[in-house]
């Protein structure tokens, strides 16, 4: 009998020892956070290493719940097959806590079927088509994305021109022309400027009062072998607009001023919105009073204390400054992602879905972060972009108003 | 497929005709169309020399159009060499280039048939496009010279003028080609080559010189676009892919080897392509007609040859 009870008694302390050691170690894994970025790409590669950044700060402050944090990155190369690939394998091979990323819509829209799965908490900073939006549904609360919609930030601009006008009597905004690229992003772009048309011919939506006359124009990107924009720019010029916006990428910008100035079209506005700029494109003569909408500037640092941080501790960790605001967005989806996690005090889903809808976070790109409903969606972070102008070289902040870091130069004059 | 002198006759009608047409209702269309067009012409040009003469398919023709832009613009970020002056160290680069291209990979591939030329000239292709990308990544890069913007004013039409230098360079290097085929005892030996490579090498022609001399020249004709292309483009590790493309079917409208073909088939395919950008609402419709066009073109040979 005697012999039984020791047995059971060193049965028993095994048990406990093992099970102890069981939630060590379990206290010491770290907190996995999985990435997809396009590696090859500036706004994939300066993402990333802005993710880096708050991980190592994150770490360096203890962890969270007194956990590491690991980020483990896979390159989507921009191509669905091999983004939604990368969600599988983060989901079953790496088995993380929570997928974060970015940038390009036909690869997010590809990932949402895997995403949907696995439904762990997803907060991502990219993908701004609406397509994604109705692919995710309104029934997914896992699900928290950071980046305006495409239909939000056509309305941001509206509203920042209205405010523009009204600060600077001398801005009027009656008519817009709009130089689109061939393909999908540009056609979006302008079926979403036609839909704001004909809502404001009605006297509604964003644009009422602010776009009596509306035309658009294609033209072959040069990133797909385009390059030649004389005769859309000569129908611009014919059109006359109060306001031009070409909707493209960062290859036609160059080509297109440099064209602008051939064939002598000036409109009082001149405004962009590529992805990114081409290199040093704010050392070119070109580049003056070019106005383009964006989330985040250089200039950010003087007004707001949050992105002066961001940008010298990601100068000191990467020696490379930030270009692309998918560098402080990419820091932004770390701190929101890991503020949830703290204020949950845990890793349960439920708990940290609804830290998160909680969190107002002040970002590096001057706005506070706060989760809202969207047209579908019932976790959408930020809502509007900025807009910018090159003056003198630099990008300055001219809407909104609150972190605006110069006022607007008008009309556009070269 | 061999060197030839085509007939170029039905070219000529359909371009005078177009000129004719396009001239009356929009006159800047034709002038971008005959630049563009000019441009195109020039850059399909030695891919219809290495076609043509050595039977080499080459899909990495756009790719050197590439380094050729890269090695002019690390030459004016360098050492401030403005790209018109630097055409001439480019020329030189490509040339070089071209020859190492071809001792260490084209020469193993001639007379193997098109599949293994396709996948070896294929393989140079994403090489070089990879090689871009690790040294300067995909961000686009320009080199703004204010010229590339000048326009000249004629009452109250103004039109650009930087690129009627295409138009000049096209048909001087056309012209001097013509020449050179014609008037040197080398241009007969590429004659020769073209025709028939074994009958020339039995009458003593080394034709592994000429296929050398033939890949270096094509090249450096590239170079020297490049050199001329990069105040006016955007350059990024895919900026000359699409001009394969536009290379082969140009190639193949003007017919093989036929070098008055290729400048008359590029003149009239940029025409074609400009008068539908010029058209409000149909900008978009210019790939289909530059198509429509290849291929209504080469039907139409097809049945006048029948």
């Amino acid at each position: 009998m005697k012999k039984l009870s020791v047995v059971g008694i060193i049965f028993l302390l095994v048990v406990i020892t093992l099970s102890l050691s069981f939630q060590i170690r379990a206290d010491e894994d770290p907190i996995k956070i999985g990435a997809v970025n396009p590696l090859g790409d500036i706004t994939g590669r300066q993402s990333t290493n802005a993710m880096e950044l708050a991980v190592k700060e994150l770490n360096e402050a203890g962890g969270l719940l007194g956990r590491p944090v690991e980020l483990i990155v896979i390159d989507s190369e921009l191509r669905p097959e091999k983004g939604a690939s990368a969600i599988e394998r983060l989901a079953t091979s790496d088995e993380v806590d929570f997928f974060v990323g970015g940038m390009a819509s036909s690869v997010h829209l590809a990932q949402i079927p895997t995403l949907k799965r696995y439904e762990k908490i997803t907060v991502w900073i990219g993908a701004a088509s609406h397509a994604i939006e109705e692919a995710v549904g309104p029934d997914e609360d896992w699900y928290f994305h950071l980046h305006p919609w495409d239909y939000q930030q056509g309305a941001s601009y509206a509203y920042g021109w209205k405010d523009i006008e009204e600060k600077h009597p001398e801005v009027q905004i009656d008519s817009l022309f709009l130089a689109y690229e061939e393909g999908a992003f540009g056609t979006d772009s302008y079926e979403s400027y036609q839909e704001y048309f004909e809502s404001a011919q009605e006297g509604e939506g964003p644009y009422a009062d602010l776009m009596e006359d509306f035309s658009g124009v294609s033209f072959v990107s040069a990133a797909h072998g385009g390059g030649d924009y004389r005769a859309m720019l000569r129908q611009a010029m014919n059109y006359d607009p109060d306001l031009f916006i070409w909707a493209g990428y960062d290859a036609d910008a160059v080509p297109m001023l440099s064209q602008v100035r051939e064939i002598g079209f000036s409109p009082p506005i001149y405004a962009g919105s590529p992805p990114g700029w081409p290199e040093d494109f704010g050392d070119s003569p070109l580049a003056e009073n070019v106005v383009f909408f964006g989330m985040w500037a250089k200039s950010l640092n003087e007004v707001s204390p949050v992105a002066q941080h961001f940008w010298d501790e990601y100068i000191a960790m990467h020696d490379d400054e930030p270009v692309t605001y998918f560098a402080p967005l990419g820091y932004t989806n770390i701190h929101f992602l890991a503020k949830g996690v703290e204020n949950a005090g845990t890793l349960e889903k439920e708990a940290v879905i609804e830290s998160l809808r909680e969190i107002e976070y002040d970002s590096p790109v001057g706005t506070t972060l706060k989760i809202s409903p969207s047209r579908i969606i019932s976790n959408q972070g930020f809502s509007e972009q900025k807009i910018i102008q090159w003056q003198d070289g630099v990008q300055e902040i001219i809407w909104p108003f609150d972190v605006a870091t110069s006022e607007i130069i008008y009309p556009y004059e070269w | 497929m061999k060197i030839n002198q085509k007939k170029t006759s039905w070219l000529f009608a359909i371009l005078f005709f177009i000129v004719i047409i396009v001239g009356i209702w929009d006159a800047s269309a034709l002038i971008y169309g005959l630049q563009r067009g000019s441009l195109y012409a020039l850059i399909a040009l030695p891919l219809a020399m290495v076609l043509g003469i050595m039977d080499i398919l080459n899909l990495a023709h756009g790719e050197l159009l590439t380094v050729g832009l890269y090695a002019s613009y690390v030459l004016f970020i360098n050492f401030s060499i403005d790209p018109l002056i630097s055409t001439l160290p480019v020329f030189i680069f490509l040339v070089i280039l071209g020859g190492i291209i071809y001792f260490l990979t084209i020469k193993k591939v001639l007379g193997e048939g098109h599949l293994p030329q396709l996948l070896l000239t294929f393989g140079i292709s994403i090489m070089l496009i990879e090689l871009i990308k690790i040294y300067w990544t995909t961000r686009p890069r320009n080199v703004y010279r204010a010229y590339a913007s000048s326009s000249i004013t004629i009452g109250n039409f103004r039109i650009g003028s930087y690129e009627f230098l295409y138009v000049f360079l096209a048909f001087a290097v056309f012209l001097l080609l013509k020449l050179f085929l014609k008037k040197t005892r080398l241009g007969q030996a590429v004659y020769a080559v073209g025709q028939n490579p074994r009958g020339a090498e039995i009458v003593g022609i080394n034709v592994d010189l000429v296929y050398l001399f033939i890949f270096c020249l094509s090249s450096g004709i590239l170079g020297l676009t490049a050199g001329v292309m990069l105040p006016r483009v955007s350059i990024f590790p895919l900026t000359g892919n699409p001009f394969s493309l536009i290379s082969f079917a140009l190639v193949a409208m003007a017919g093989m080897g036929s070098i008055n073909g290729i400048l008359l088939a590029g003149i009239t395919l940029g025409i074609a392509e400009a008068v539908i950008q010029a058209i409000p609402g149909y900008g978009g419709w210019s790939d289909l007609v530059f198509f429509g066009v290849l291929i209504a073109v080469i039907m139409a040979k097809n049945i006048q040859e029948a």
